[in-house]
């Protein structure tokens, strides 16, 4: 399982944005409440740049109360209006510890004189 | 490709009360709003204490008890942990008030009504808030 996305564009923005610590949530169980005042509750598997939200083992309520068991659910990241962040959940601890997962990845190849992420700026 | 777009400079606070040595506001990054950052400028730029941009405001109610209007008639009185520039949020102690308005069939008279509910720990996404403010005071 991917700890941190492949993509350039996608660790830029999610280094620069509170999607981050939604990142830190993979394997925890949250309740994400939709715009369309359903809920989904599951665990995350995980959550891009664009907050787009995978969950397994997914008791769904839509917005009549009804209960719905699903494997697998894809949440575009445009639909979720609330996540419930876990009460044993140190915010600050997990913002931290994506962060150094980002620049450990950004700092890979520098040291062994690799390609760097980022070109340096030429004055 | 990056999509170069006009410079803005966006913050994202966290000043949490769970971090007791860290007095003043904790962990402070800066950053473009466009992905395209050259690796000397990710450097960390030193807080600014002066109120510079309309975000900036929203910095000055960090760790207080702020109430947020939301769309769809929906309303949030938290305390302001952490914000970024979409105005993604995290709020702690939320108390969420949505209210409907019933229309009786034969009177036509508007029923308000108001449905609340408390969360420990939420985090908001950003393009639901409408405004954001200190809380009212009643009266």
């Amino acid at each position: 399982m991917a700890m941190v996305v492949n993509s350039i564009r996608e660790r830029t923005i999610t280094e620069n944005s509170m999607v981050i610590l939604l990142q830190g949530l993979q394997g925890e169980v949250t309740t994400v409440d939709l715009r369309n005042e359903s809920t989904a509750r599951g665990r995350v598997v995980n959550v891009d740049a664009f907050m787009n939200v995978r969950l397994e083992d997914v008791l769904y309520r839509d917005r009549l109360g009804q209960l719905t068991q699903l494997q697998d659910l894809f949440i575009t990241g445009r639909n979720i209006r609330y996540v419930h962040i876990p009460d044993h959940m140190d915010i600050m601890k997990t913002i931290e510890s994506q962060l150094a997962k980002i620049h450990r990845v950004r700092n890979f190849g520098s040291e062994g004189g690799g390609r760097k992420e980022f070109a340096k700026k030429t004055k | 490709m990056f999509i170069v777009s006009s410079r803005r400079r966006a913050l994202c606070y966290v000043k949490t009360r769970f971090f007791a040595d860290l007095a003043t506001s904790a962990l402070v990054r800066s950053f473009d709003a466009d992905s395209n950052i050259m690796a000397d400028e990710v450097e960390q730029q030193p807080t600014t204490n002066t109120v510079e941009e309309p975000l900036d405001l929203i910095r000055l109610s960090l760790d207080e008890r702020i109430y947020v209007k939301m769309r769809n008639d929906r309303e949030l009185r938290g305390r302001l942990h952490a914000y970024d520039q979409h105005l993604n949020m995290i709020l702690g102690d939320v108390e969420e008030t949505v209210t409907t308005v019933e229309i009786d069939e034969e009177t036509y008279e508007e029923l308000y009504k108001s449905t609340k509910r408390n969360i420990p720990m939420l985090f908001v996404r950003g393009d639901g808030v409408v405004l954001v403010a200190p809380p009212l005071r009643v009266g």
